[in-house]
């Protein structure tokens, strides 16, 4: 890292000099974290050595006669610009798995701690993902490779750089002088300038080397769509602020989708109920975010998504009367009929205004109906935008043609820069089988993993937060990651690693500034680029987008004569990327592996997803385990069955099933087994998404899962019950009842007065509140470990969870509405309500929970004794207890590097002591000691909560209930406010905005509005 | 020896009219009777043996106690929602069972019901016993431990500040700790005569000095017995209310809180007629066994079983009277949480909780109808081991089905015990009966000066008795006023 000199002007986060100047700063580091071998000093002669070893013992023995001393060394002249203990902010972009995203980390005294979304950047506005949250806790994961490894033969060395640098300069100029033939890099998809240049470059100097292009989960079918329907490939990004009618064929918009924040934010915008309100189609076979928002859900097996849509298509174009021909297709089933004719009538009504969107994991042909339909309808320019792809294609090859090269002993070096191919290759390919067949293979990664045991070297490789890169936003902005720490752990990034090959002696900061620099409309001067840095993008630099003209392709009409052949298949097996350990590279992450899957609320656990009658025609259980057989290998799953999941799709998440994750993701051999079921091996390369050639059989064992909800199997009273029940908790109706009856929310329930034995407190000053709209709420999870992250909220392991003992201060709960075939979900956030009548603050003994001056519902940690009387007497479940010493990872000496994570204004709790949701307290200190100083009052949207903070639908407002200009407090006022069990005279502080949908007016009739139906509640008054 | 005839409660001159005895018996042979139980040398096998495994798993108990305090309350089964489950059953359990001691002492001495004398000393006991057990359990229940004197309301520097006076939990502490202080002293008073005639028949020093110190200087003068009539007859109208106020309190835990299941106005009375009910149903199992063992049957005879017995089906119809009515206020209340969380009981998952109980608790008693059931001394034990487990699942229906599903739905959940809850209860079990022993070992079972005083004047023809009489009969001198309310009167 070089310098950065401040920038002038209005900044509120700082530079980095400071970070990179100071001795003592990366002396602190290297004494927090002795890395052993680094520390040990060379050329020590043995009797040295003793008479160290002998000291050391004698003093070891002594130190225990005292107290233990530290040395801390203080500043002797303060950095420049720096505040102990106040927080600094640096923009900087990352991606995950090809998905950019554009953050804003906070930084206390050097070490960053928590992320946000960039507040600036046009395509998240502050907000974040559960993904992008957790990233922090990966910086500081101790399992991280710490060390270079040689493996030669059956024995491995620690290396340092220098080793590996005189080895590669040796190396690679033996591969040089054959013109590179033999050497094979293997990369991931990146939208990287900077990483692509080099790797441009590389090819350049070493004319035969190859480049393969591997990534488990891509959108690789997207791009074949377009050259299919426009005979060029291009990236699509979707303007859904723009669209009234949106359709999605198993197409995740809204959280896996690469530009989901834009997405989720351009969907929220059209859920205001209203005229402008939008109306979302989704026909999909697994539960998705998208489809559970969605106002219409079709489920329906994946390979039999292509002919819905070609029944679309012939409905739009039939209506259009286009002239195209028709392909013959088979029949729908009624409910798909009546889906498609519902969709393909508002297409046809809304033209220019609507989208068609398909997923990544349906064959190109699929794209291509699908462009072809946009086309049709006019959205291209105007709800949908083609670019072309952020940089220039590098890879020439993939890992299907990597693997045959290595099986004819055509690979003599191979550089693996990333990814986990040994884990997460198809099986069919029998990658590590292959690769055993490379005598010189060097692998960059950030974990000794699975791939990294096959290979002669592991080089550690730096977290994105610690080294200098570029990303390109999905329109093409181009965006700076910048370092915010040191590598802890000695680890180098793919530039540098790639510059070091290459004997580039430019430092990374400069790699990226000239590739950037290279790729911007103007050079970059030092001020623009200090810019750049402040900013975190550079605005004006998106891709011009181009508006195609159709192709004549004909692969559409053969593609759907085999399809119609194909639908035939009953039974399809389907994988998708796990919502929480994506396609695997999170699975040494906590917080990610307690965070429950937004529909089956799973943590720690991947299963077959079956629907219910499917479950009852393969004759197998929820929790039973069957044994699933494809592509010659065999993988026990455990079953799940949920409602909502197409009949005769099995879906199974990936990124499970690691054995050399981590301490946390499982290490087979350190004893810790691994989390879920790795079912790579069913895979195949030709259809790596959904495959129909598999046997499933049920066997006699079962499992325990560790779910957050239903902890229990529901019995039917429970069932029955809980029926009855949602409408008053999770509010919904119509669009039409809602124009009728702006206020049905209200009158759900019957109640008497509520009137308080007491009098109640009046506030003067502020009064917090806080308000959530389910109406834009999709359930997405980032508000859950955004606030672990804020919160230091502990992660409590698999078997607790499954004891019904998880810790998050917030949770999404979910329910099911309607047929169990077909079933619609609710999704609410629930947190401390901090209720005026507070039933917790009244039981406990020790007046450990108290009211404050300005309504919070205040938690005297230091006070509590753990009676636990105040969980048992609140109404909503939301207080947490430390049952046990949660936190005992921040104390084991082996893991202290997780300390690091800890957010300081917040304590660390100690076993035995109830904690929740404060409404972020030490948030809205902050702010009213600036404002306190300043003498100004605080502004609505000044404070945000760590949740709403990061909500891509900003769906949670916060502020003062006593302003009523306040966003929360006009929330609090519009029609659709209710207060959850406010029966109960607890008097919430949090409200919720009743859910409105919008259905087709052919189809509402299949659409249930439990506030309206359902018994127990009563209707619209 | 003629000390051992001071002992005798003055009032026995008031003759009653009926003895609440069998056998022939006069003042010499009660005393011999109760003090060679605990005078012989060594205690039968038997004992032994039983000390062996109560005092074991007393041990294992506290072993566990260092346990759950070394790694945290996450030993149990207790999760989210059900943040109450056995350690508080256990303890609503255990104040329970130690409501019959102070019922019979304090209650039953000032309705004259003569009987009493023959098993106060023994329920008395069992009160104390039940009671230290249910008291180590809500101690270590919480989750911090070595702060649990926090609960006490003491001027604190450190805290500058008090307790929750609002907290039922803090109306808990007081009302239990009340108990137990009174229960303790009025067990002890009673036993001071006793403990004197003990002093007086010891053979060895060791003994002479341990019930000298104990006896505390009693030497059965006149002005003693007045003092200690008034000062028995004092804490028993103290403990009277506390009989009431204890398990009313108890109650409160739930009854305060909003938990559907919990929040109801029938648990003060319910509660304590649960508790009557439970407590008698102790004392007649352990009574039965003693009584044959110790050679009491003509102290504690087939007619105190029988009222004993009568207590039960009374205070167990009670108790289903209750039952009933809370199904009944839940649907005429009209509050549909309410009315789900009983059809949870008896449909939902802990439904065969629920029928334990129902049958343990409300069927079994009215075997009690049966002249047979309340004559035969094991029948009746086979009864009221069912009561007590009837009503140990009774607390755990009220605890745990009501917390593992409240309002919300998606919050529901399921409780099952560890085996390290299982072992607590089976250790607090070892306790009581480790402390039992040791008083049927070290302490007079049976009260004898109380007996006495109930049993038909002395035979004319007991020269030695006439002999060494050493007031005037009561002819002979009129009642003085403050022994009116004092002595039990038929």
């Amino acid at each position: 890292m070089s310098s950065v000199a401040p920038t002038t002007g209005k900044t509120y986060w700082r530079s980095l000099d400071q970070l990179q100047n100071t001795s003592e700063f990366r002396d602190f580091l290297h004494r927090e974290f002795p890395v052993a071998a680094s520390e040990f000093p060379e050329g020590l002669s043995r009797r040295r050595w003793m008479q160290l070893m002998g000291a050391s013992l004698a003093l070891g023995g002594l130190a225990g006669c005292r107290w233990e001393e530290e040395k801390i060394a203080p500043f002797a002249m303060r950095p420049e610009n720096r505040i102990p203990g106040e927080a600094e902010y640096f923009a900087t972009s990352i991606e995950i798995a090809g998905m950019p995203r554009h953050l804003l980390a906070t930084c206390y005294d050097g070490r960053p701690i928590k992320i946000e979304g960039n507040p600036d950047h046009p395509s998240s506005f502050g907000a974040s993902d559960a993904l992008s949250q957790a990233t922090i806790l990966g910086l500081y994961d101790p399992d991280r490779s710490a060390t270079l490894r040689q493996t030669e033969g059956r024995e491995s060395f620690s290396r340092s750089w220098q080793d590996f640098e005189k080895f590669a300069r040796r190396h690679f100029a033996g591969l040089k002088q054959n013109r590179g033939e033999g050497f094979h890099l293997l990369v991931e998809p990146s939208s990287s300038i900077s990483r692509n240049e080099l790797l441009a470059r590389l090819v350049r100097e070493f004319p035969q080397a190859v480049i393969h292009e591997y990534a488990p989960v891509s959108r690789k079918n997207e791009l074949a769509g377009c050259e299919l329907a426009f005979g060029q490939s291009l990236r699509t990004r979707l303007a859904l602020s723009q669209a009234k009618i949106v359709a999605s064929f198993d197409e995740d918009l809204l959280v896996l989708h690469p530009n989901s924040l834009e997405n989720a934010r351009g969907y929220a915008s059209r859920r205001e109920p209203g005229e402008e309100m939008s109306r979302v189609y989704a026909a999909e076979s697994q539960f998705s975010l998208t489809g559970a928002a969605a106002d219409h859900r079709l489920p329906i097996a994946s390979h039999k998504i292509g002919l819905l849509l070609a029944h679309v298509d012939a409905l739009v174009r039939n209506a259009l009367n286009d002239s195209a021909p028709r392909e013959a297709l088979p029949a729908l089933p009624a409910e798909a009929e009546s889906f498609a004719k519902a969709l393909a009538d508002d297409l046809v009504k809304h033209r220019g205004q609507s989208i068609v969107a398909v997923g990544p994991s349906q064959p190109s042909e699929v794209h291509a109906i699908g462009d072809q339909l946009n086309s049709l309808l006019r959205n291209i320019g105007k709800t949908i935008f083609f670019t072309s792809p952020s940089v220039k294609p590098v890879a020439t090859q993939t890992l299907s043609d990597l693997v045959a090269a290595m099986r004819n002993d055509e690979v003599n070096t191979l550089l693996i820069l990333g990814g986990n191919p040994a884990y997460d290759a198809p099986g069919d390919l029998r990658f590590a089988e292959a690769l055993a067949n490379v005598s010189t293979s060097i692998r960059l990664g950030e974990y000794e993993d699975e791939t990294s045991r096959l290979c002669s070297w592991q080089l550690p490789a730096a977290h994105a937060y610690e080294a200098w890169g570029d990303v390109r936003s999905w329109d093409g902005t181009i965006c700076v990651t910048q370092p915010l720490i040191d590598p802890l752990l000695g680890g180098k990034s793919a530039l540098e690693v790639l510059a070091l090959i290459r004997g580039d002696q430019r430092e990374a900061q400069q790699i990226v500034r000239d590739a950037v620099s290279a790729a911007a409309p103007a050079k970059l001067t030092d001020d623009s680029w200090k810019k750049l840095l402040h900013d975190g993008f550079l605005a004006n630099t998106e891709l011009a987008t181009v508006t195609p003209s159709l192709g004549a392709s004909d692969a559409r009409g053969t593609w759907i004569r085999e399809a119609a052949a194909r639908s035939e298949t009953d039974l399809e097996l389907v994988f998708t990327p796990s919502e929480s350990v994506l396609d695997g590279r999170f699975a040494n992450n906590g917080w990610l592996q307690e965070t429950p899957d937004f529909l089956t609320k799973l943590t720690w656990d991947n299963a077959a997803i079956v629907g219910p009658k499917t479950a009852e025609q393969l004759g197998i259980k929820h929790g039973g385990i069957v044994t699933v057989n494809a592509a010659s290998t065999t993988v026990d799953l455990p079953v799940f069955v949920l409602p909502g999941q197409a009949e005769g799709s099995i879906g199974v998440a990936l990124g499970y099933g690691r054995s050399v994750a981590g301490m946390i993701g499982g290490n087979v051999d350190a004893g810790v087994a691994p989390v879920g079921v790795d079912v790579n091996s069913l895979r195949n390369s030709q259809q790596p998404y959904f495959i129909s050639d598999f046997q499933i059989t049920p066997t006699d064992r079962s499992c325990e899962f560790a779910t957050t909800q239903d902890h229990h199997a529901i019995d039917t009273v429970g069932l029955e019950e809980t029926g009855r029940r949602v409408g008053a908790l999770v509010r919904e109706g119509t669009l039409n009842e809602y124009e009728e009856h702006p206020d049905f929310a209200q009158h759900m329930t019957h109640h008497p007065p509520l009137e308080s034995l007491w009098e109640e407190p009046t506030y003067e000053g502020n009064a917090w509140g806080m308000s959530i709209d389910l109406n834009k709420c999709i359930g997405c999870n980032a508000c859950m470990v955004a606030c672990q992250s804020e919160n230091n909220v502990p992660i409590v392991g698999k078997e607790q969870v499954a004891k019904g003992r998880e810790m998050h201060w917030i949770r999404v709960d979910r329910y099911f509405q309607g047929d169990v075939e077909n079933p619609s979900v609710a999704t609410q956030p629930v947190a401390c309500h901090h209720c005026e009548n507070a039933p917790c603050e009244q039981v406990c003994p020790v007046a450990a929970t108290v009211h404050s001056d300005e309504g919070l519902n205040d938690m005297v940690y230091n006070r509590c004794i753990g009676t636990r009387y105040c969980a048992n007497n609140c109404p909503y479940k939301v207080r947490r207890f430390n049952f046990l010493d949660y936190n005992e990872d921040l104390e084991d000496a082996n893991r202290e590097l997780v300390q690091l994570v800890v957010n300081p204004e917040v304590t660390v709790r100690s076993r035995g002591v109830m904690e929740k949701c404060t409404y972020c307290v030490q948030r809205i200190q902050n702010v009213k000691i600036d404002a306190k100083n300043e003498q100004q009052p605080i502004g609505d949207g000044e404070i945000k909560t760590a949740c709403q903070q990061a909500c891509p639908t900003q769906a949670i407002e916060f502020g003062d209930l006593n302003n009523s200009e306040s966003r929360v407090a006009v929330a609090h006022h519009d029609a659709r406010a209710y207060g959850m069990l406010s029966e109960l005279n607890v008097k919430p502080r949090t409200k919720y905005l009743a859910r409105i949908r919008n259905p087709h007016p052919k189809l509402e009739s299949t659409t249930t509005s439990p506030g309206g139906h359902q018994g127990g509640n009563h209707g619209h008054s | 020896m003629a000390t051992a005839e001071l002992a005798v409660n003055p009032n026995l001159y008031r003759r009653p009219q009926e003895s609440v005895i069998d056998g022939d018996h006069n003042y010499r042979s009660i005393t011999d009777t109760v003090c060679k139980i605990v005078e012989r040398p060594r205690p039968p096998q038997a004992w032994y043996v039983a000390f062996a495994i109560s005092s074991s798993l007393t041990l294992m108990l506290f072993g566990l106690i260092g346990y759950l305090v070394a790694t945290g309350v996450g030993v149990w089964g207790n999760n989210a929602p059900v943040f109450w489950a056995w350690p508080i059953v256990n303890f609503v359990f255990w104040v329970g069972i130690g409501h019959a001691g102070t019922l019979i002492s304090a209650i039953l001495f000032l309705f004259r019901q003569n009987w009493r004398t023959s098993i106060n000393r023994f329920a008395e006991a069992m009160t104390i016993f039940a009671v230290a057990c249910a008291g180590i359990f809500p101690a270590i229940h919480v989750g911090r431990v070595w702060l649990v004197y926090w609960l006490a309301p003491y001027p604190s520097q450190h805290l500058a500040m008090w307790p929750n006076f609002r907290s039922p939990l803090l109306w808990d502490v007081f009302a239990v700790s009340t108990y137990a202080t009174v229960s303790l002293l009025f067990w002890y008073m009673g036993m001071i005569p006793d403990l004197a005639t003990l002093r007086d028949r010891a053979t060895t020093k060791f003994r002479q000095m341990a019930y000298g110190i104990a006896s505390l200087g009693w030497t059965g003068s006149a002005r003693q017995w007045s003092r200690y009539e008034k000062a028995y007859m004092l804490l028993a109208a103290l403990a009277t209310p506390l009989v009431l106020s204890v398990h009313t309190i108890v109650s409160f835990d739930f009854a305060v809180s909003q938990i559907p299941g919990w929040h109801t106005t029938i648990f003060p009375p319910y509660f304590v007629a649960g508790a009557v009910f439970s407590g008698f149903a102790m004392v007649v199992t352990l009574m039965v066994p003693a009584r044959a063992y110790f050679g009491l049957k003509d102290l504690v005879t087939p007619r105190h079983l029988e009222v004993m017995t009568k207590i039960i089906l009374a205070t167990g119809t009670m108790v289903g009277f209750a039952y009933a009515i809370e199904f009944f206020i839940a649907w005429y209340g009209g509050n549909g949480y309410e009315q789900f969380a009983f059809i949870n009981r008896a449909l939902g998952p802990y439904a065969w909780a629920y029928w334990t109980m129902v049958v343990c608790n409300v069927v079994s008693p009215q075997l009690f109808w049966f002249k047979k059931f309340r004559t035969t001394p094991w029948l009746m034990v086979v009864v009221c081991v069912f009561v007590n487990i009837g009503m140990w699942f009774e607390r755990f229906v009220i605890t745990v089905t009501s917390l593992s599903r409240d309002f919300l739905p998606s919050s529901w959940g399921y409780y099952s015990p560890t085996a390290i809850d299982v072992l607590m209860f089976v250790g607090s079990f070892g306790l009581f009966f480790t402390l039992f022993l040791l008083f049927c070992r070290y302490l007079p079972m049976v009260a004898m000066s109380e007996v006495k005083a109930v049993m038909p004047k002395p035979d004319e023809a007991d020269s030695e008795a006439r002999k060494l009489r050493l007031r005037p009969t009561p002819a002979e001198e009129p009642a003085k006023p403050e022994y009116v309310g004092g002595g039990p009167e038929a």
